[in-house]
């Protein structure tokens, strides 16, 4: 247990209105908390979500942004700007069940140094009575294996990988859909530089934190060379020589997942469930969410995305089919995108943390509606040396099982459909047929596969929340493309992520002329149109 | 043994039609069999001999009772199991009012009937479990499960020792297939009456 004078609170400080004020607590001697590290900043509005969560997951149990009045700031939307990060952030904070408190915004004219005092210490004493933060101090890189020889393990990942089997024909880049956007990557070329010991050079760093890990390459490659685990291991050997890849989004959904990997920490992952939904925690199946509500905090400030209702929509589904699941409250994140970023550390971290609260629930099957988290569980989890005691199951399994022997029928849905792959159920899991068994069943006005479509489908322009730039754009503009060819006025997704990035390109003001198209997920529409007989 | 004085009415009445050629009689057979040997209850077997046993309307009449049967042939069908339209239209007149039917929805295409009716995919279900043939065993699955007029062990047993040698466990597996269906049928039906048709509360 902490003592209340170990708690730290980070307050980013504005250098207009408020900073006057703290320099006059200074000034005058007055007791500012030691617990209190001021940070002077030139705007409030400038401080992101991404840092106020960093600040979390470094260690920090409150955070307080301390600005002018609205309607005084000297940028004009810097208080606006503050107020609602403030307000995402401590709805993230809610979820991850530390409580929104943590998180404060306060306005102070120059001349109220009183009050900036007093506020300084209600929030520590609030902080002290709240106890302290549940997360641990993530140390950016894991010490102890920077003592390997790195030119040894890279040598050991070569063999492992079996590069030496590239023959440099070019297959993978006629496949890949970054070099066919133009951007100058290659994947035979990261191999070769690879090989040649050129590892650390700065083009080939930055094509090793740009591939997509789609895995088309690996699908193309003649002598089977598995580019997307190749690729995830250089990452992990980028990051212990402090070598750290483009995170986007400030690195928000990285610091998310990384405050994950602390024990202590209890989610209340489930506090938008609607009641109608019903559950039972005595249950012996599982529904595993996934990361849905943090996106839709999120994403929520500049797109209209709705993904935590997909989940919803897949407790609708098991209920339909006297399912009544158990829900995990303090569910965790699985992980993928932090071993997709290399951060293999806190991803082992997460994995050890979930393979024991799983292993001991006593279910026998998860159900999950997440691409990522069925391929995490069903075949990374294995890989990574935590057996799993029940059996991992994709919703669309479930589903297919199910409609299969039951007296259901679909009513007409008067659109037109086609279908964006995720590349983890598709090609890393090898279950294009999958979704479309269940689309098959559906009753559109008409349904088009896209140029690209199946094992062949083009990504949704990132994976992994990393080096997102100006080709992944291109790369959503020109997927967009493809659904405009078949004419579809209803574009059906089966992963939260192609949702978000390919609406993140439709609504991209400076590219008013992109194509625009609704989208749903399969999950979603299955629950609208299913019907008993 | 029920005795002549019961003189509740114990008398189940089926008439099973169809295209001659999708096992139409064999149902019939493994019914009237299942009741017989399995439950231990009385049975006759009326077969359509002639040309219709080579294509067009064939049937076979079933009669299952707790207490001898006098008169095997049937008129007024409490059970009708129609698997081809032309025979829907020459016996869906005979069929009682409180009598249920039970068609392959795909093959009897209707909206409407004189009495309570329930549908199957049984042909497109048996195609997609390998043999069109095993329409009939779904057919009865999906009967079993409805009308409950003959037990489940009773009807397996008798359909392992009536299809050919080797398909045994296909043509069981079909008929839990027909029987699963059936049991789903009847609980979409509760839902639909309790106003919960779809996934999404209304």
């Amino acid at each position: 247990m902490k003592h209340s004078s170990q708690t730290k609170i980070i307050l980013f400080l504005c250098n207009w209105g408020a900073h006057a004020a703290y320099q006059t607590l200074q000034d005058e001697l007055r007791a500012i908390p030691d617990q209190v590290h001021m940070i002077r900043i030139p705007c409030t509005g400038r401080i992101d979500r991404a840092l106020l969560l960093k600040a979390f997951a470094m260690g920090a149990d409150g955070v307080a942004l301390v600005g002018c009045d609205p309607g005084t700031c000297r940028y004009g939307a810097g208080t606006t700007a503050a107020q609602r990060n403030t307000t995402d952030t401590g709805k993230i904070l809610e979820l991850l069940g530390l409580g929104k408190e943590r998180v404060r915004f306060a306005t102070v004219l120059p001349e109220e140094s009183e009050q900036l005092l007093a506020f300084l210490h209600s929030f520590l004493d609030d902080l002290v009575r709240l106890g302290p933060s549940t997360i641990q101090q993530q140390p950016a890189v894991a010490e102890l294996e920077l003592a390997v020889d790195s030119d040894q393990r890279l040598q050991q990942i070569i063999a492992a990988h079996d590069i030496h089997a590239c023959q440099d024909c070019g297959k993978c880049s006629s496949a890949c859909p970054l070099a066919l956007i133009g951007k100058p990557f290659s994947a035979r070329g990261i191999a070769t530089a690879v090989i040649n010991g050129e590892l650390h050079q700065e083009s080939v760093r930055e094509n090793v934190w740009s591939c997509l890990t789609c895995g088309l390459c690996y699908e193309r490659c003649p002598s089977a060379v598995n580019f997307p685990a190749f690729i995830q291991e250089l990452r992990h050997l980028y990051r212990q020589k402090q070598s750290q890849g483009d995170e986007s989004h400030g690195g928000f959904l990285h610091s998310l997942m990384r405050s994950m990997a602390s024990a202590e920490l209890k989610p209340k992952r489930w506090q938008n469930l609607p009641e109608k939904l019903r559950i039972d925690q005595e249950s012996t199946t599982l529904f595993y969410g996934g990361c849905a509500p943090y996106y839709d905090i999120f994403f929520g400030k500049h797109l209209d995305v709705q993904t935590e209702k997909i989940l919803f929509d897949a407790i609708g589904l098991l209920n339909f089919f006297d399912v009544f699941p158990r829900l995990l409250d303090d569910e965790r994140c699985c992980g993928h995108d932090l071993l997709c970023a290399g951060d293999k550390d806190h991803f082992q971290k997460i994995a050890a943390l979930n393979g024991e609260r799983l292993n001991n629930l006593g279910i026998t099957t998860m159900i999950t509606s997440c691409p990522e988290c069925y391929q995490t569980f069903k075949s990374t989890y294995p890989a990574q040396g935590i057996e799993l005691n029940f059996e991992v199951v994709h919703l669309y399994d479930f589903l297919e099982q199910e409609i299969d022997r039951s007296a259901v029928r679909f009513t007409p849905l008067d659109r037109r459909l086609t279908f964006q792959d995720s590349c983890r159920l598709a090609r890393l899991e090898n279950r294009a047929e999958l979704p479309r068994q269940l689309l098959n069943r559906l009753q559109p006005a008409s349904y088009e596969e896209m140029q690209d479509s199946g094992r062949a489908a083009i990504c949704c322009g990132n994976s992994g929340w990393i080096g997102c730039d100006t080709y992944s754009k291109a790369m959503q503009v020109k997927r967009l493309e493809q659904v405009r060819a078949t004419k579809a006025d209803l574009l059906i997704t089966a992963c939260p992520k192609c949702q978000i990035h390919l609406k993140c390109a439709m609504e991209d003001p400076f590219r008013l002329d992109t194509p625009s198209v609704e989208m749903l997920d399969l999950t979603s529409v299955i629950a609208q149109t299913i019907s008993w007989k | 043994m029920p005795t002549l004085e019961n003189d509740h009415p114990t008398q189940t009445e089926i008439i099973v039609t169809g295209f001659g050629g999708q096992g139409i009689i064999l149902a019939g057979k493994i019914l009237g069999m299942s009741a017989s040997l399995g439950d231990h209850k009385e049975s006759t077997l009326v077969q359509a001999y002639g040309p219709e046993s080579r294509g067009g309307a064939c049937n076979a009449q079933v009669i299952i009772a707790d207490r001898p049967i006098h008169y095997p042939y049937v008129q007024t069908p409490i059970i009708l199991i129609a698997m081809s339209q032309a025979g829907y239209d020459k016996f869906s007149g005979q069929v009682r009012k409180d009598g249920t039917l039970l068609i392959d929805q795909d093959l009897v295409p209707i909206s409407e009937a004189p009495c309570p009716f329930y549908g199957i995919p049984a042909t497109r279900m048996a195609e997609k479990l390998g043999n069109k043939m095993m329409a009939n065993i779904i057919m009865l699955g999906f009967t079993t499960a409805i009308t409950q007029v003959v037990s489940i062990p009773a009807a397996k047993k008798t359909i392992s020792q009536s299809v050919p040698k080797g398909t045994e466990e296909r043509n069981i597996q079909a008929f839990s297939k027909g029987y699963d269906y059936g049991l789903s049928t009847l609980k979409g039906q509760e839902r639909r009456a309790a106003g919960q048709p779809g996934a999404i509360a209304q």
